[in-house]
C-alpha cells in the first residue's frame, strides 16, 4: 500500500524475536485501520476499541504463526475482524451505525458557489444515508472498499470471505445502491 | 442517475469526509496486557483446551497412572530433557491433522533456510550425516516456543526410512536449548508404547517406541500449545551437549541411535 513505511517486515521480525517495543510500534502503526474496521463491524466506538485491543493482544500471541515476508495488513485485519464479529455475536444485539460526513467537508479543490456547494453537500449526505440503510453485507463491502480503502485481499480478510467473492459481492452491492439512488431521485 | 463508475467516484470522494470516531491510542494498553504475568488467553489450563477436551477423561485417569513419579513436572526434571511424560491406560484418539503445509500442520514455526535458522539461534545446529541437506527447515520463534527458539529439520523421504503415517515425512529432527527446569515437549504414552534409557556418545537419552504416542510442544508459559498436539511415531530424545535433539520417524532403534551418533 502506498504511504506504508518500508520497514514493516523488520518490525515483525524484531517482534517475533521478542521485542515488545517493535510490537508496540506495529500497534501504533495499524491501530487506526484496525479500529475503523472494527467500528464498521461493531457499529460502536466502545466495542471497536475493546475488540481492537483484544485483537492486538491475540495477534501478539499468534506472531509465531505470521509468515516472514507476508503482508501484515490482511493478517491483522483478519484477526481484528474476527474479534469484532465475535463481539457482535456475543452481544446479541445490533447497534445502528451511522457514518457521517465531517462538518464542512468539501471534496476537491474547486470553490463552488454557495448554492452549488449546498446541493453537492446534500447529495453526499443523501448517498451516505442510503449506504447506512443497506443490508449488512452490502454496507460492509462498500465501506471496506471505499471508506476504509482496503484492497480485495484485505476486504476478504476483513469480511471473512474468499477473495474471489469480494468482487461479486461488491458488484451486487453497488447495483443495489445504484437502484436506491435512482429510486430516491425519482421520488424526490 | 449515476452509472457504476460515477457512483464509485462519488464513493471514493466521500471517503475523505467520513467522520470517524477518534482512534484510541492502544499501544500502551496492549503493551501492558502482553507483558502481564497472567495473560487472559493463556489462563486456561492445558487440559481444558480444544483437543484435550476430547481426551479429558483419559487424561484425568492418566494422572493417577503415571508410571514414574506423581507429577509430570517431576518427570520432566527426572528426564532432564525438557520433556514431560504422562502414562495412561487408554491413549486418546486425536483429531486428524488439519490440512495445510507441514510446518503449519505440526506447529513447527516459520519455514526458513538453514542459514537463517543458524543465524536465528545461539547454538550450533547439528545435522545427521549421510542424509544430505534437510528438505525443509523451520524456526519456531521464542514468542510461541522456547525462549531461545527451536529448529526443526525435515527430511521428506530417505532410502530405508519409510514415510511416517503420522507426519508424512521420513524424519523430523527438532533441536532446542534451555534451562534444565524448562519443559518444551510433552508426551502422553499408552500401554503399547515402551520407553527405555539409552546412552549416545556419552549423553543420556530416551528411546520411545511401539504404538504411536501423543506428542505436543509447550509454549513459553509451560502450557500445551494445543495446535501442536498429535500422534508421534518412534522417537529418540537425547541431550547432545546441552542441545536437546528429538529424532522422530518410523525408525528402528539402531537407525535412530546411528543418526544420533552421526550428528555434527
Amino acid at each position: 500500500m502506498e504511504g506504508r513505511p518500508a520497514d514493516d517486515a523488520e518490525l515483525f521480525v524484531r517482534a517475533q524475536r521478542g521485542s515488545i517495543d517493535a510490537y508496540e510500534e506495529i500497534v501504533q502503526r495499524y491501530q487506526q485501520l484496525a479500529f475503523r474496521t472494527a467500528y464498521v463491524i461493531t457499529r460502536s466506538a466502545a466495542e471497536a476499541e475493546e475488540s481492537t485491543q483484544e485483537a492486538f493482544v491475540k495477534a501478539y500471541r499468534a506472531l509465531g504463526r505470521f509468515r516472514a515476508g507476508a503482508e501484515p495488513r490482511p493478517w491483522i485485519l483478519r484477526i481484528v475482524a474476527n474479534e469484532a464479529r465475535n463481539r457482535v455475536r456475543s452481544a446479541g444485539r445490533r447497534q445502528q451505525l451511522e457514518l457521517r460526513l465531517a462538518e464542512g467537508f468539501r471534496p476537491g479543490d474547486a470553490a463552488p458557489s454557495p448554492e452549488a456547494a449546498a446541493i453537492a453537500s446534500e447529495e453526499r449526505q443523501r448517498l451516505l444515508l442510503l449506504i447506512n440503510q443497506l443490508d449488512e453485507d452490502d454496507r460492509l463491502v462498500i465501506s471496506s472498499r471505499y471508506f476504509l480503502e482496503l484492497s480485495s485481499e484485505e476486504t476478504a480478510a476483513a469480511l471473512g470471505i474468499p477473495e474471489g467473492t469480494v468482487k461479486s459481492r461488491l458488484s451486487r452491492a453497488l447495483a443495489r445502491l445504484r437502484a436506491r439512488v435512482e429510486e430516491a431521485a425519482t421520488s424526490a | 442517475m449515476p452509472e457504476l463508475s460515477e457512483l464509485e467516484q462519488q464513493l471514493r470522494a466521500l471517503a475523505a469526509g467520513i467522520e470517524w470516531p477518534a482512534t484510541p491510542a492502544l499501544g500502551g494498553a496492549v503493551r501492558r496486557r502482553i507483558t502481564s504475568t497472567t495473560p487472559r488467553s493463556y489462563a486456561r489450563p492445558w487440559y481444558e483446551r480444544r483437543w484435550a477436551m476430547a481426551a479429558a477423561a483419559a487424561l484425568l485417569i492418566a494422572a493417577l497412572l503415571v508410571a514414574y513419579t506423581p507429577t509430570r513436572n517431576a518427570i520432566a526434571d527426572f528426564l532432564n530433557l525438557h520433556t514431560s511424560i504422562n502414562r495412561t491406560n487408554v491413549l486418546p484418539t486425536p483429531s486428524p491433522l488439519p490440512p495445510g503445509p507441514l510446518g503449519q500442520r505440526l506447529g513447527l514455526g516459520n519455514r526458513v533456510t538453514l542459514a537463517t535458522a543458524r543465524a536465528g539461534v545461539k547454538w550450533a545446529i547439528v545435522l545427521p550425516s549421510g542424509l544430505g541437506q534437510p528438505d525443509e527447515v523451520y524456526l519456531q520463534s521464542p514468542l510461541s516456543g522456547p525462549p531461545q527458539g527451536e529448529v526443526t529439520l525435515v527430511y521428506g523421504s530417505r532410502p530405508g526410512m519409510p514415510v511416517s503415517g503420522e507426519t508424512g515425512v521420513s524424519l523430523l529432527i527438532t533441536e532446542v536449548r534451555g534451562n534444565v527446569s524448562e519443559t518444551f515437549f510433552g508426551k502422553i504414552i499408552g500401554p503399547g508404547t515402551t520407553i527405555e534409557e539409552v546412552i549416545v556418545g556419552g549423553h543420556r537419552g530416551w528411546w520411545i517406541s511401539g504404538h504411536p504416542h501423543a506428542f505436543f510442544f509447550t509454549g513459553t508459559d509451560g502450557e500445551i500449545r494445543d495446535e501442536t498436539l498429535r500422534l508421534a511415531t518412534n522417537t529418540l530424545i537425547i541431550d547432545d551437549g546441552g542441545t536437546i535433539v528429538r529424532i522422530e520417524g518410523d525408525l528402528t532403534k539402531q537407525q535412530a541411535l546411528d543418526l544420533a551418533t552421526s550428528l555434527s
